[in-house]
This record gives C-alpha cells, structure tokens and sequence, in this order.
C-alpha cells in the first residue's frame, strides 16, 4: 500500500476511535484542533501535531474531519482545494444543501468523500442487510430500531442544535441511513422530538432527549427509528426488529454480551459499545475507505448516501417542529460522482 | 351465578369458556348461533369439545336471565348483542374493540346506563402486576415527567384462524383496530384517561403469506400519538410475528421519563430452550393469566353490582385513537382524535 498521509482535523471522541484504525494501516497522521486536545492525542499516540488547518492539509492525501458538524462543510471544501479525499464523520452536514454542496465540491476536485456511516459496519447490521438483500426474510414490510445512550454531555456542542442537529440529525440519522440502505429511498417521514433539545447550561439536572421517526420507504416498507440520549446511567444499547413474510429478526446489543463484568458499577455509563471481539466497525470502516482511496473497490457507503441521509434527517426536524408528516423528493439528485461508481 | 357467552366469532371466545369451565362459583350457557353449520371449530361442535351447555340462539341463553354476559362475536356485530344482553339485564364483558364506530360505542355505554348494567371493555393487559410495578416507577417518581412511551403490539394475523379480521365490514380494519388498542388502554391508565390530541398512521399490506390474495385491510402499523402536554407515543400494531413460531407475539411498552427508562414485557417467556421432537424452539410463556385476572374482576363486579373497569368510556377513548389512525391513513397527516 502507498504511503498514506491522513490529516486529522478534532481532536475529541471520534478522533479517538478513527486514530488507532489509521495506525493499525500504518498511516502517518498529523492532527489539528482548534482546541487544546490534539496536543493530548498527538502524545498519547504519537502523532505529529500541526499548528494550522492548512499546514495539516497541505500534507495530507486523506482529510479525516472529525469535527463538530457545523464545521464540516468549511473544512471539507479547504480539503478538495488541498487536492486530499475526504472521510467526514456523519453527520455529513447539518443541512442537505451544504452536504450537497461538499459532495459536488469532491467531484469537482476529483477526490472522494466518504460518509463515516460507522452502523453499517456494525456486524449485526451486516448480517441483517445480507437477510434481506438474498431475499432470507422474504418480503420485508415493517421494521424498528432503536439507539439509547446517555446524554452526550461530553462535549457541549451536542446539545446545541445548531451545531449538532439536536438527537434527530446527530443521533438518529444512524438509523434512518440502516432504514434507507436496507428498504430504499424515503418517500415521506413523520418525527417527533422531546427534551432538553438544548442541555440547560450549568447543568443543575441531567437532560435527557428522546425523538421518533415513521418512515414510508418507496418500496412500500414501513419502519420506526427510536431515539433516546437518556439519564447518566442509561447504558449504550441499540435493537431492531425487521418482519418479513418469511419471519423476523431481532437484534438487542445488550441481550447477549461475550463478556459481562457486574458489580464495578461506575457513576456514568460507558458511551461506547463493547463486548464485541471482532473487528472494531471504526476500524472496519476506515480500512474500507484507505482501500478506496488506493483505487480499491468502492465502499458500502458514498457521499450521495451521506446526503440523502442529511436530507432525511431535515426532513424529520421539520416534521417535529409542524408536527405534519413531509415528503421526500427524491428527485436522482445531480450525481456528482456520475461516471464512477464510487 | 348464572353467565353466558354469546358467539364463539372472536379467537378469545375458546380462553374464555375454558377459564371459566375451571370456576365452580358459576354456571356457564353459551351460543353460537351465527357460526356456519358443519364448522367443526364453532357452534355446538366447539361447545361439546370444551363441554359447556349449549343453547341454540341468543334469545334462548337470555331468557335465562344470565347475570353476566360475555360478548365476543365479530367486532361490528358487538352493538346489537350488548343491547340485548342489556335489556335482559345483565352486566357485560364485550370483546375489544368495544365497536368499530363512535356511534356505535356510544349507543352501547348509553343503553347500559338506561339498563343500570355494567359495560367492561375485554383488556386484560393492564390487570399485569408488571404493569402495575411500572406504573409505580411513574407514580413514585422514580420515572421522573414521561417524555415518551413506546409500545409494540405483534401477533400472527389473526385472519389465519378467523377469517373476518381480514374483513373490514366486520373486523372495522385490520392489524391497527386489532393491536392498537391494548396499548392504547395501557396509556390510557398511566395517563389517567388523558387522550392524544392527534394519531399519524403509517400502514401497509405486505405481510400477506405467499400465495394467498392480499387482504384489504392492513397487516402493518406504526402509530404516532402526541398529547395536549408534549408527550408522544408511538405503537407498532403489526401482525408481523410469525404464524408458525411457537407463541402468539407479544406486547412491550417502554417509558422514557427524565430520570429515568422502564421497560415493560406482558409475555416474557419463562422458559425457553429447544424441542428436537418438534424441531421448534421452546416456549413456556409465565403462568401470569391475565385473562382470568380481567374475568375475575368482571365476575366480582357483576356479582356486586360494581362498575367494572376497564368500562365503556375506556373502551370509547382508546377506539377513537384508532378512528384516527384510519383517518391519518387516509389523508396521510396526523388526524385529530375529536373530529372523527
């Protein structure tokens, strides 16, 4: 494999899990922050800091922004310009437009974008798509899927919807994309949103969000996306259920842990999976990319599906804020990447 | 103390007869006078299998002024029978859902006031002691305020035993009229008889079994409820579990509040394995009977001349969710649940 130069823009939580991936392919990373973490994370895993945005980006061959999404757009576009391919953590943007605008932007440099749709790499949800695309479910017609976890008090931008999209665009966009990636396009979507869509400042109690999804896909199936970013102790948990008319399946990540330690009970829950020894999905994810990156076949994931989740996800806010269901217009969008599969 | 059952059209009619054949504080006349002659799995046929007494038309049990009476013919027949239980003077258990229009609900509560008999909606769910631990979490604060309640309802199409589910001129629709409303009286008590202003429904057809003609009512659906307060709900009503699998479906419930999430299960199994006789996966379902909690509570009520709860009212407001449901389906917005 050639050298690969990957410059990592933030330094918080998904800098942390897509870092190690990058070592384990022999990368050589520089990080920048606007904060004081890339110094911390260029220590701890030996990574070279750089002092600009544009200094990290010069150098790079691959941009992996790892930022909050608000800034995604500015710093992908400064990435095509530098003439490096792009892994941008999801949500893509916070808007379908600005998504929009860095998928075209890829394509008018010439570099790829890629999504990081990290679910879709999740072995359960692997396994679920291979059930229905060979046809193992018969013809599916309804689904759920649920996401709980703790409120993300670790960083404050979370819990400010302009920065995040709120629980419907920074959390629930996961599923919304497993429900499109498995069922087809969205037609028209009906969501509802509750809580602290803004944590209250010093918090003096713990927020908590929930939100719901209906989606009416195009094939005729109908699912539910669940959210909740709950109490500090909720644990990191997510299930499905899909029926098909030749049967179900249901997946509940907490239902059949490899490991189980009890009794060292912590003030907080863990924000992340575990108990899986497979492949980390971060890992999984990011070698598929570095291997398109090289000219390897295309990925699961591409910037069209990075938009068209944005786009569902906008859609959704503006159900929960009327309370009227929205279509979805998916008019082919203007391929931006047409002429290659990618 | 006398009691009749009057059709054996609804699936529960069989749990019924056999819960209160294991009473002997009553006595049990039944009929099934609308069955088609010969079916061996109705009428009289059916009656001599779980050995009850037998009578050949709905007049002749109610000349025997039962004192309680169990309704549980096809859903649109529900009004006429009430209103002849009724003016025989007996207290009434009808079947869900209490009927399939508003009209029709209201007549019946109505005719029982008139009568001074007691209207009991059949849902059995909330009598679970589970159900009654989770609404403490609610009560005690343990919940902290209700953000959102999320329910799922699934069974195997009823249709495959009982083939007017599938008809909408009896059944009034298909999988939402059949499994929203067990949920639906589940919020209906956390919630302290508060209703949804609005239901949005989204359903299809699909899970029509290969071969067979694509019913006309629905088979999938997934609701959404919001309340005058902000709260949602949301409620998969599908008859998405599978026919051949060793237990009916289910029924959860799942409440968000601010301090904390509960999680409810009315069915859980209590064991499960696998049977290499039947080359199925084992499973025992708890020995918690709910339905015989709702008939005992039924029975205690018409003996004492009580109201019985879950009563029309209940069965009225948790109707209405569905009447808008079918409504949002229609127009494909939320439907408000006061104009249907």
């Amino acid at each position: 494999m050639k050298r690969l130069d990957v410059a990592v823009i933030g330094a918080g939580f998904i800098a942390r899990t897509h870092v190690p991936a990058w070592i384990a392919l022999g990368a050589r990373i520089r990080i920048f922050s606007t904060d004081d973490q890339a110094a911390l994370l260029a220590e701890e895993f030996g990574l070279t800091e750089a002092t600009s945005l544009e200094e990290a980006l010069d150098w790079a061959a691959v941009a992996d922004i790892c930022t909050p999404t608000a800034t995604h757009r500015d710093i992908a576009l400064a990435a095509f310009e530098a003439g490096a391919n792009v892994l941008c953590e999801k949500p893509l943007a916070l808007t379908p437009g600005d998504a929009q605008e860095m998928a075209e932007a890829a394509h008018k440099a010439g570099r790829l974008l890629y999504p990081g749709h990290v679910v879709r790499f999740f072995p359960a949800y692997i396994r679920l798509r291979d059930a229905v695309t060979s046809g193992a479910l018969g013809r599916v017609a309804v689904a759920r899927f649920t996401r709980t976890g703790r409120y993300p008090t670790w960083s404050s931008w979370f819990a400010d919807p302009a920065l995040s999209g709120g629980i419907v665009t920074d959390q629930m966009l996961h599923d919304m994309d497993i429900a499109r990636w498995l069922f087809g396009e969205v037609v028209s979507i009906h969501a509802t949103q509750r809580g602290n869509l803004t944590a209250p400042g010093p918090a003096p109690k713990a927020p908590v969000a929930t939100g719901s999804a209906t989606l009416t896909h195009e094939s005729g199936v109908i699912s539910q996306v669940l959210g909740v970013w709950g109490p500090p102790a909720t644990p990191f948990r997510y299930t499905f259920h899909v029926a098909g008319s030749n049967g179900t399946l249901t997946h509940d990540s907490l239902a059949h842990p490899s490991v189980r330690v009890t009794g060292a009970a912590g003030p907080e829950a863990s924000a992340v999976p575990t108990g899986d020894f497979g492949e980390d999905p971060f890992a999984a994810q990011i070698r598929e990319f570095a291997t398109a990156f090289h000219g390897g076949p295309a990925p699961r994931v591409n910037a069209l599906d990075g938009v068209a989740a944005v786009k569902i996800a906008a859609a959704a806010r503006r159900s929960a804020a009327t309370g009227l269901a929205v279509a979805i217009h998916n008019t082919t969008p203007r391929t931006p990447t047409k002429g290659s599969p990618r | 103390m006398k009691v009749a059952l009057l059709s054996f059209a609804h699936v529960h009619a069989t749990t019924y007869i056999q819960l209160l054949s294991d009473r002997n504080d009553i006595e049990l006349i039944v009929t099934d006078p609308d069955a088609e002659p010969g079916d061996p799995t109705r009428g009289k046929a059916l009656a001599d299998e779980l050995r009850v007494t037998y009578r050949a038309s709905y007049e002749e049990v109610l000349a025997e002024r039962p004192r309680a009476v169990i309704i549980t013919s096809e859903n649109a027949r529900h009004r006429k029978l009430v209103e002849q239980a009724a003016s025989a003077g007996a207290h009434i258990l009808c079947e869900k859902p209490l009927a399939t229009t508003e009209d029709d609900a209201r007549a019946m509560i109505d005719t029982c006031e008139q009568a001074g008999v007691s209207l009991m909606t059949a849902y059995p769910v909330r009598f679970h002691p589970a159900f009654a631990a989770l609404r403490h979490t609610l009560t005690d604060g343990t919940l902290g305020p209700l953000l959102s309640v999320h329910g799922v309802n699934n069974s195997r199409p009823p249709a495959l035993e009982r083939p007017w589910f599938a008809d909408p001129a009896l059944a009034g629709g298909g999988a939402i009229i059949d499994h929203t409303l067990h949920v639906a009286d589940l919020l209906d008590v956390l919630l302290d008889g508060e209703q949804p202003t609005h239901v949005h429904a989204v359903a299809n057809t699909l899970l029509t079994p290969d071969g067979a003609d694509r019913p006309e009512v629905e088979s999938a659906g997934l609701l959404t409820l919001t309340y005058a307060n902000g709260l949602v709900a949301t409620i998969d009503c599908s008859w998405s579990h599978p026919a051949t699998h060793p237990t009916w479906g289910g029924l959860t419930l799942t409440c968000v509040g601010r301090r904390a999430l509960v999680e409810f299960d009315a069915f859980p199994p209590l064991l499960t394995g696998y049977d290499t006789a039947q080359a199925t996966t084992r499973w025992e379902p708890a020995a918690t009977d709910l339905d015989a909690a709702m008939l005992d509570r039924f029975l205690t009520a018409a003996r004492t001349g009580q109201r019985a709860h879950p009563d029309g009212e209940t069965g009225l407001r948790t109707l209405k969710t569905v009447l808008a449901a079918y409504t949002s389906l229609r127009t494909g917005q939320p439907a408000t649940t006061t104009a249907a």
